[in-house]
Order: C-alpha cells, then structure tokens, then sequence
C-alpha cells in the first residue's frame, strides 16, 4: 500500500524545466503501469461484456451485468463487503485519532514505540490473517488458554470469531493491520503544522476541547479522509483474508468473483470478471476521493 | 489596564539556561521593544508571559496579579508569533474571529468587531479570502488582527514585520504604531532591529545572551549606552581607552574636556559614534584636527562609511560626503561633547 501523502511526488516536479525532465524518465515505468493495469481493465470489460470466443460466448451484452447486479447473492455479498470495509476503516480510524495524539504529545520521539507502530506496516496481510486463524480459531491459542484459565469449560465454548458471521477475524486482522497506517499518516500531519497551530489557540483562548475540535481535528480531516479512504478501498478489494477467515455464505465480493471466475462452468466466467469490475470501480472512487482529500490538504500547507 | 511585571525570570531549555534574572516592568498603555540579536532569547521571553513555557524560577504579574498558575488561555496577554500561522482551513474573517467564538461571543457582535478591525488594519474586502491566497504582508496583518480583536491587556509582537520588505515594513510599523496610540493597549514589541526598536517604542529593553542589559527611552539606550556592548549593538564602533585627570580625558585621539569625574586617574573607556566625527582633506594651513590617512571606503548610499588610522587607532567616520579614497591624507575632527565616557567598575 503506498502512502498518499508521497504519492504527491508528480504534481511538485510537474513545475519547472527539471519537473519536465523527471516526467520523461517515469514514462516507461508509466506505460507498464498502464499497459498492465489498462489493458487488464480493458480485457475485464470486453469479457464482463460477453466476449470470450474461446468459450463459444461470442456476443457482445450487458446481459452478465445484468445478470450479476440482479442476483440475490450479489447483493449480499455486497452489503458484507461494504460492512467488513466500512467497519474496519472506521474501527481503525477511531483507535488511530488518540493514537495519532498521543504519539504527537510525546516531548521526544520514542523509538521503541515508533517500531512498534511502524512493524505491522511490513508484515503482509496473508501472514497475519493466519496468525489470526491460530489464536482465534475454536482450537486455538486463546480458546486453549481461557479453558486452561477456567474461564470457559472446554474451547466448545468460545466464542465464534472466525468463520463467522459477523467476519469479526476479518475485521480484527484488517484493524491491527491498518492502525499503524492511518496513525503514522496523522502523525505526520500535526509534526508538520500541528504544535505551532495548537499554541496559538491557547493565546486566543481556545480551551483544551475547542483546541480539539476547532484546530486538531480540521487540520487532521484531509489526512484522516485521505488514509481511511485508502483503508476502504484496500479491505473492500482484498480477496486473500476474506477467503481464509471468511464464512461460505455469503463471501465478500472478491471472494464471489474467485469463485465465479474460476468456476468450472465458462459461463460463469464473465460474471466474475464483471464482479471484479464492480470492485475495481469502488476502489477507485476511493483512490480519486483520497487523492482529492490529499490535494486540499497541499494547498493549504497541511502536508508538505 | 495591562501592567505586565517580570520578576527574576529565569528560563530553562532542558539543562540550557537561556534567560536569567530577567526583571522588566511594562507600563500600562506603554509600548515597549524588546530588542536583541538572534538567538538572544526573546521568543522564549514572550512565549512564557503567554504562558506557553513555564519559567523556571521568578514571577511574571499582569495587572498586580500572578499568572504562574494561569494557563495561557485564561491570562489576559495575547501572542502574535513570528510566523503568521493563520488556521489553513479557515477563511480571514474566520480566522480573525477566533478567539471570540472560542469566547462564546454572539455572532453579531462578533461580526461588528471584525468588521471594525478589519478597518483597522486594512484588511478590507479580503474577509472572504482563503489564507493560503493571501501575500505575506496580508497574512501578517491578518494574524495581527486576530489578536488585536480580543482586546487583550497586553498584546506581545514577536517580530511581526520580520517577513516583510523595506516598504511594508514601515507601512505595518506605523500601523501598529497608530493603533497603539490609539487603543493605548500595552505592546511588548519584540525585534531585532535596533531602528525599528527606536522608531517604534516608547522604552526600549535591550538583551543581549539571555540578559537584560539596559531599559530606557530610545534617545537613552542610543546616546548614553551603559556598557560597550550595548553601545556596539546600537552602531557604535569607535571606543578607545583614557584616563581622566582634572576633568580631562586623556587619550591616543587627544584630550578632551569631559567635566568634573570620579575616580581621577582611572583607565576607563570612551566611544564616539562614527557620524559625530567630522572629516575633511587635509589643509595646508594649520588647523587643530587629528591627521590620519583613509584606509578604506564603503558607499552605503545617504552616507559613507570611511576608516581613518591616526597613528596606532582605526577610527570610522561616518559622512554624508562620497569624497574620500583609500590612500587619502585627512583630517578628523572629535567634537568633545558628542564623547560618551563610560563609568567606571
Ligand atoms: N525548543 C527549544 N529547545 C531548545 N533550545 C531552544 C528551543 N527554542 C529556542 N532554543 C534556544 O534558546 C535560545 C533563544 O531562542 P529564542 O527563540 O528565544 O531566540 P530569539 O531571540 O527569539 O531569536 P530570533 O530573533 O532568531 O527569533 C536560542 O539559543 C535557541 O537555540
Ligand atoms: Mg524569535
């Protein structure tokens, strides 16, 4: 996940003669990008649109949109993805805030708690979702270790937190995963411009909530919409921790357009790929609305 | 009213000790610069009257009343900082509504005192603007505005002109200067730039490494400097040594009457301020001047700024004349009243 606040890079160098020179050299890392990314788009949409010769399906049709947007499931699947993404942003955006604050109130940088902060960003999704699965499954470690307390009976009796149907592992891997992200990306933001701002309005009387609402949270706004926006579109679009600690009925939409894809029926092919392309659209609204956020945020001289 | 005490400050950064026995009485309605060079400790003077930093040691009393226990917020004493740091998602007219909507004040009379201060410092028209499409000078006004609005008992400049080039600079300062004449609100204006202080103030307070080293009227700090030091940051250059025996002062540059002194006999050090000396070719006839030869010259515009050895002292002369060259044989003149003697230890 690349951060959007350095994504910025272009629209600084796009000024000035070595601006110029600097988007000539990022042409051809541009062109794999949208050859591979363009093109695969591209290739989704004219399959999604009922092309696929190999399969003897040969005619254009919106027919698998259709028949994707109108199915039952779908919708399900939709509204799961929607809860799981929604909920784990949010989640993670509510515990990042005091997070974000508390580490910007630290007189000196503690490295220890930097590193702890800054771990879960290098650890891959794959990896912690499994480490989810052994410490929540109904045999697992802290199943094993409430019995072993006495808490409950015998692990029968622990709570359902994976498989489940409130996606409750999904949500925690996403939450541990994305804290770190949204607080560095705050942190960032009231390093730069936060203290200074802060103290001028304790000498114009802001007390130490109207400092909160009135300073803190608008100059953490763009940032914060920025980072949660990138959070959401990543968990609405991610296949691999749905998939493993996710229930059968119903799956998050990545998972429903694996499936399909990947049915053995070819017909139900194109309805994946027009799944995939449902998804794909909602992740960029996501990334075009945070690129937005990050903009407003620049001008104002919130971010550098 | 907005009397503000300073009593044996002293200020810590961690184990640096920056400012020390710091004692400074601001009067009320009184405009006083708080002069000094970079690094010398005035930002973090001014951010503890705000209540920013704590004092380490001494008291700091606004009105009579200690504020060491007053969190920035409740004490009557405004901060304009040395950036502007206007909020960035905020509108100028919002911006210089702050304060009073964190008061609780009703919108229209909020609006009635903006619209009024924004008369004031020119900002007209501009109430509307996003900040970040303000100049320089716009936005320093704007942060001036911001506190000027709240009416504080003690407004504190951190050298609020410091961004600006030489044309608005004066402008600002002689806004300033009028809304303090005119609101009679007490001004701790802080800068580095010792005109700009005299200009300004009504007293201006000298620092110098942490240290308060002389309060006075501007015509005081300038023609009488208690110390060497002092009179060196104000552009004083030449300072040679004498000693003093029956009201005469005996030096390398000559003698001079000084009037009735103590410590007869003492070495002690003068200094004459480099416009005061008068320069010209050297005559042919006789003349009572002090022969020397031009070392160098530098062309500041409205003046020159001449360096003169007479026999083993360099003496700069400061003239309105462009008619001197290095090489040049000449002759000065030291006016014995213009001689600041200093006293003795
Ligand atoms: N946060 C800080 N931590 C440690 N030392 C500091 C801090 N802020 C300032 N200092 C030091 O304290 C001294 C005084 O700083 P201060 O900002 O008060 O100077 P100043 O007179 O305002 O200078 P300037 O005219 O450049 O603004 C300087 O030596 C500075 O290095
Ligand atoms: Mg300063």
């Amino acid at each position: 996940m690349t951060s959007p606040l350095t994504t910025g890079a272009d629209a600084r160098t796009r000024k000035g003669p070595g601006g110029v020179a600097l988007s000539l050299a990022l042409l051809p890392a541009l062109a794999v990008v949208l050859i591979l990314f363009g093109g695969g788009f591209a290739l989704g949409i004219v399959q999604a649109l009922g092309y696929l010769p190999g399969a003897g399906l040969g005619e254009w049709s919106l027919a698998h949109f259709a028949r994707v947007l109108s199915d039952p499931d779908f919708l399900h699947s939709f509204l799961l993805t929607l809860y799981i993404a929604g909920a784990s942003t949010v989640i993670a955006a509510g515990i990042s805030i005091p997070a974000a604050l508390g580490l910007a109130s630290l007189s000196k940088r503690s490295r220890v708690i930097h590193f702890i902060f800054q771990m879960p960003l290098t650890v891959p999704h794959l990896v912690i979702a499994i480490a989810v699965m052994f410490m929540l499954a109904p045999a697992g470690l802290l199943s094993r270790a409430a019995t072993g307390a006495g808490w409950i009976a015998s692990p029968a009796d622990f709570p359902l937190l994976i498989n489940d149907a409130w996606g409750i592992g999904i949500i925690l891997t996403y939450v541990w995963k994305e804290i770190p992200f949204i607080t560095l990306m705050l942190l960032a933001v009231l390093r730069h411009t936060g203290r200074d701002l802060l103290d001028v309005g304790r000498t114009l009387k802001a007390d130490a909530w109207q400092r909160f609402r009135y300073i803190t949270l608008p100059i953490i706004f763009p940032a914060l919409g920025a980072a949660s926006l990138i959070v959401f579109a990543y968990t609405f679009g991610a296949f691999e921790v749905p998939f493993l600690l996710g229930q059968t009925y119903p799956m998050t939409l990545p998972v429903w357009a694996y499936k399909h894809y990947s049915d053995i029926d070819l017909m139900a092919r194109p309805e994946g790929i027009a799944t995939g392309i449902v998804i794909a659209l909602v992740v960029m609204a996501a990334v075009i609305l945070a690129q937005v956020l990050t903009k407003a945020a620049r001008k104002r001289g919130l971010i550098a | 009213m907005g009397e503000l005490d300073l009593k044996n400050l002293r200020i810590d950064y961690g184990a640096r000790m920056i400012i020390r026995d710091f004692n400074l009485a601001v009067r009320n309605g009184e405009m006083m610069s708080l002069l000094g060079p970079s690094g010398a400790g005035k930002t973090t003077i001014l951010k503890a009257i705000a209540g920013l930093l704590a004092p380490a040691a001494g008291d700091i009393l606004i009105d009579g009343q200690s504020v060491r226990d007053v969190p920035p917020e409740k004490r009557d004493a405004v901060m304009v900082f040395q950036k502007p740091l206007l909020f960035p998602f905020m509108n100028v007219a919002q911006n210089i509504g702050f304060g009073l909507r964190m008061q609780g004040q009703p919108g229209r009379e909020a609006r009635r005192h903006i619209g009024a201060i924004l008369a004031l410092t020119q900002l007209e028209g501009l109430e509307h603007r996003k900040v970040h499409e303000l100049s320089g000078g716009q936005q320093q006004r704007v942060a001036l505005a911001r506190a000027l609005v709240l009416k504080p008992s003690v407004l504190l400049l951190d050298e609020p002109l410091s961004n600006l080039d030489a044309n608005l600079r004066q402008r600002m300062r002689e806004l300033i200067q009028t809304i303090q004449s005119e609101t009679r609100m007490t001004m701790l204006f802080v800068t580095h730039d010792q005109s700009e202080a005299l200009m300004i103030s009504h007293r201006v307070a000298l620092l110098l490494e942490g240290r308060l080293r002389q309060v006075g009227a501007p015509r005081e700090l300038f023609y009488q400097p208690a110390d060497p030091e002092v009179a060196r940051f104000f552009g004083g250059r030449n300072f040679f040594q004498g000693h003093v025996r029956d009201g005469k002062l005996h030096s390398d540059l000559g003698v001079f009457p000084v009037g009735p002194q103590n410590g007869n006999g003492h070495v002690r050090t003068a200094t004459i301020r480099p416009e005061d000396i008068r320069i010209a070719p050297r005559a042919t006839g006789q003349s009572r001047g002090l022969r020397g030869r031009v070392v160098k010259t530098r062309f500041e515009g409205s003046s020159t700024r001449v360096v003169v050895a007479c026999g083993a002292n360099e003496v700069m002369v400061l003239t309105p004349e462009d008619a001197f060259r290095p090489g040049q044989e000449v002759e000065i003149t030291v006016p014995p009243e213009k001689i600041r003697l200093f006293p003795g230890d």
